[in-house]
């Protein structure tokens, strides 16, 4: 009885530890708070692993950094197959294939290059770029696009980032 | 094992139970363990969702097609504009955030037709590549200085290096190789900016922040490693670098960009460092005899609360009583200093006018309310970066600013290079108002005109468009003299609204007082236009507010360049008309109005309105107000802005040189020994 006594308020303690705690929930939720998609934001950084270690809100951005550039290379990929299935929009296709290069090659080595060196605003630039990418995709198909779903997605991603990085200027 | 007599359940993990008291009270411990675990995972209520959500829909088309993409996907909870994350207030934070998509919907392709015709012709820019900030601009040796940070791998920011090229004349530039490399651990993340101070006995001084092996913001001294030598090609960095390092509480992140430095009445040398804590900007000041050790001065010499992090700035003396430049170490009555910083957070260079009290270190401005970071801007477009510097040949100050682009990155990959210099402009006091500077480009910039056209008193009624014939029209010097009839300025009703340029619909915001002005790069049809134009609006006193823009709205069919307004209001004195000078050099417009009192420089890249296709016009959209222009337009010639030759046959024939600008640092060093008998020989003859 005197044991359960006094191990009982260990054990309470234990129980109201939040386990978010592990998965560095206060830092994600308060900079995810402060962009325009807070669920996308928080739903994309939890996906990553290494969100879970995150110290500080550049390594937040440089996470989204990679996000970034994952999706849009997935996006390449999928524009490839596109192109076989829907012959009659090659032309925006292409274009779209060459926004999405251009994040790839272009935006996000500056964004990583500008928050590791230490110089974020270039990172704003480019993430803010990326967005525009997506969204000039978009508009050449005229209404008619097939991925619609998946330059949103490369923008709102795009535009989470830069609102990060913003935070660090 | 004694025979338990405590009941149990058995344990979900399959544990085998322990019958005796002692273990009983563990099995207890851990049964209430798993409980609050289970409970504290299910409170946490944060949903985890699949992380590939690209996939194909069918979505609404005729949403896409109305609203552009405003509303790109109908199924988001999120909102879905595209807007930029910043305040309303600041239009342009950075130059590819603040896009105003019209409803043309088809995403243009950037052929490299359009793409080669986006080159200038008498603007500063390097063959390819990346540039940004100027660096150590600097009068030398007969010989005009530019350096600047320049990417020598890409056109994007990255790998930070200072450019370097000779002018004598401030138009015609030679390209020479790379000043300084990031080669040591102290600069290895970036050669970043950096400013020039010729001493007392001549000799050069350069400090320049070096972002180190651990991305810490140092300032290092360099300097030439041969100061007999007027193209300064070689440089050394001082062997004890760096010479100085964040202050103790400052961020290793928030110390850059050291200016040139003035000379205090005690002999020594002052520099000031721009910083920030917490949110309020500041610059330091450091004393020093020698350019190796510093002493921080007590305090800043000026801080402004919520403007963020100070960039590039830059302090300096202007004259009261004349339009002449003052060395940046002079002082004394008729004098009067200026503050300007490149503000992080907005991407504007801001300045204000003050006094500079050199005994206890401080400056206070004359009007606290447009103080440093809240008040006048140099330019109200794309202008970042700056920097001014004594020209001691002519002896004028003399500005220089980056101007970035603002199309999408695509077109920079596609065309191999991103960013200009702005046009050199003097810097002087504006002596009739008192409480700004005027800019002007560099008197050298009228030696590239060529033949020009001249159009006297042309009336345009309200609503009125007038082509004006001036020959080819993508290189042009303008300069246009507009009134209004004074019945009409007098009879305006007042206006409860405060105007914006940036808030504005544009020149096609019909107001009885304006819009009136020019538009350049456009083509026959007006399909592709850029208006620069004066806005005059009457205020709740009766009084006249004039606003001078530039509307980018209109000025491309493509739709993944900025299409913001810029422009500020301008102060037209008694007397005076409107005044304006544009400069048009391919995808840059540099408009100067009333003198120089207000500035803008706008980045345009039309697809139809280019080479022979495009024009200028004049035009007048009041509704309650005739206008009468007069103004003559140059063609301007090019500034063939080339490597520096090292043959006599190249230099003289004047045509472009077949090697190309020296990328590496191996093939720079390689190529300097070889040729340094070459640049000897050569450069005699040239001068």
């Amino acid at each position: 009885m005197k044991a359960i006594l006094f191990v009982f308020p260990f054990v309470l303690a234990v129980a109201y530890f939040p386990i978010s705690q592990c998965q560095n929930l206060p830092l994600i939720e308060q900079t995810c708070k402060q962009t325009p998609y807070y669920g996308l934001c928080v739903t994309s950084l939890k996906s990553d692993p290494r969100s879970k270690t995150a110290g500080d809100v550049q390594a937040i951005a440089l996470i989204m950094v990679d996000i970034i550039k994952a999706k849009a290379g997935g996006s390449l990929q999928h524009i490839e197959k596109l192109k076989q299935k829907y012959p009659a929009l090659r032309v925006p296709l292409s274009a779209c294939k060459d926004r999405f290069n251009a994040i790839i090659i272009g935006d996000v080595p500056q964004a990583v290059e500008a928050l590791t060196k230490g110089d974020p605003k270039f990172a704003v630039d480019a993430a803010n770029d990326a967005a525009l990418e997506a969204d000039s995709c978009e508009r050449g198909f005229s209404g008619k696009s097939p991925i619609t779903q998946m330059n949103k997605l490369n923008h709102d991603i795009s535009i989470i980032t830069a609102s990060v990085v913003k935070m660090m200027l | 094992m004694a025979d338990s007599n405590v009941s149990y359940n058995p344990l979900p993990d399959g544990e085998r139970p322990r019958p005796t008291r002692r273990r009983s009270i563990v099995l207890v411990l851990s049964g209430l363990l798993v409980v609050g675990f289970l409970v504290a995972l299910l409170s946490d209520n944060g949903s985890i969702a699949p992380a590939n959500v690209i996939d194909n829909d069918n979505n609404n088309v005729n949403d896409n097609a109305k609203n552009g993409l405003n509303d790109v996907s109908s199924s988001s909870k999120e909102p879905e504009r595209l807007r930029p994350f910043t305040s309303a207030s600041s239009a342009g934070v950075s130059e590819k955030s603040n896009r105003r998509f019209g409803s043309r919907t088809a995403s243009y392709p950037w052929t490299n037709n359009m793409l080669s015709w986006q080159r200038t012709a008498f603007h500063f820019q390097p063959q390819k590549n990346w540039m940004n900030d100027p660096n150590g601009p600097v009068f030398y040796k007969g010989w005009y200085h530019l350096f600047y940070q320049y990417n020598p791998n890409g056109a994007i920011w990255g790998d930070i290096v200072w450019g370097h090229a000779v002018s004598k004349d401030l138009i015609h530039w030679y390209h020479l190789p790379l000043a300084m490399v990031a080669d040591q651990w102290y600069d290895i993340m970036g050669v970043w900016t950096g400013s020039a101070t010729i001493l007392s006995d001549g000799k050069l001084m350069m400090l320049y922040t070096g972002s180190t092996n651990e991305s810490v913001q140092v300032q290092n001294l360099a300097y030439p490693a041969d100061p007999s030598d007027p193209l300064l090609i070689k440089w050394v960095k001082y062997p004890g670098n760096p010479v100085l390092v964040p202050p103790p509480g400052i961020g290793a992140k928030d110390f850059r960009d050291p200016t040139t430095a003035w000379l205090t009445s005690e002999g020594k040398w002052r520099i000031a460092i721009g910083s920030r804590i917490n949110r309020t900007g500041i610059t330091f000041v450091y004393d020093t005899k020698d350019f190796i050790n510093y002493e921080l001065l007590r305090g800043v010499l000026h801080g402004v609360p919520n403007t963020g992090m100070w960039e590039c700035v830059d302090f300096y003396p202007v004259s009261t009583t004349g339009e002449h430049g003052l060395d940046t170490s002079h002082n004394g009555p008729g004098v009067k200093h200026v503050v300007k910083a490149s503000m992080d957070d907005d991407r504007h260079d801001y300045y204000a006018i003050g006094t500079y009290h050199e005994k206890n270190v401080t400056w206070v401005p004359d009007n606290p309310e447009i103080d440093v970071g809240i008040g006048i801007r140099y330019d109200y477009g794309l202008f970042y970066a700056s920097k001014t510097f004594y020209d001691q040949n002519k002896k004028r100050r003399v500005l220089w600013g980056w101007i970035g682009e603002s199309d999408s990155e695509i077109a920079d990959v596609k065309k191999g290079w991103a960013s200009l210099q702005g046009i050199p402009r003097t810097v002087a006091l504006d002596t009739k108002t008192g409480s700004n500077l005027l800019q002007w480009p560099v008197e050298e910039v009228d030696s590239l005109r060529l033949t020009s056209k001249e159009f006297e008193k042309i009336e345009l009624k309200p609503g009125s468009v007038m082509p004006l014939d001036v020959g080819s029209a993508t290189q042009l010097d303008i300069v246009a003299e507009f009134e209004l009839d004074k019945a009409a300025l007098e009879k305006t009703a007042e206006s409860n609204v405060e105007f914006s340029c940036s808030s504005s619909e544009g020149s096609a915001e019909r107001g009885a007082l304006g819009p009136f002005g020019l538009l350049v790069l456009a083509d026959d049809s007006l399909s592709e236009q850029t208006p620069v134009y004066f806005y005059i609006a009457k205020g709740k006193d009766g009084s006249l507010k004039t606003y001078f823009c530039t509307d980018q709205s209109r000025s491309s069919e493509a739709n993944d360049v900025n299409k913001s307004k810029y422009g500020s209001f301008v102060p037209v004195l008694e007397g005076e008309k409107f005044s304006m000078r544009v400069l048009v050099d391919h995808s840059i417009v540099e408009g100067f109005a009333q003198g120089g009192r207000t500035t803008i420089t706008s980045r345009v890249y039309p697809t139809k309105a280019i080479y022979g296709a495009a024009r200028v016009f004049l035009f007048n959209n009041a509704t309650g107000a005739s206008v009468t222009s007069s103004l003559k337009a140059w063609q301007m010639n090019s500034a063939f802005i080339r490597p520096y030759p090292d043959d006599d046959d190249e230099r003289h024939s004047g045509t472009e040189p077949t090697h190309e600008v020296r990328g590496s640092k191996t093939k720079y060093l390689g190529n300097l020994l070889t040729s340094s008998l070459l640049f000897l020989n050569a450069r005699n003859n040239f001068l």
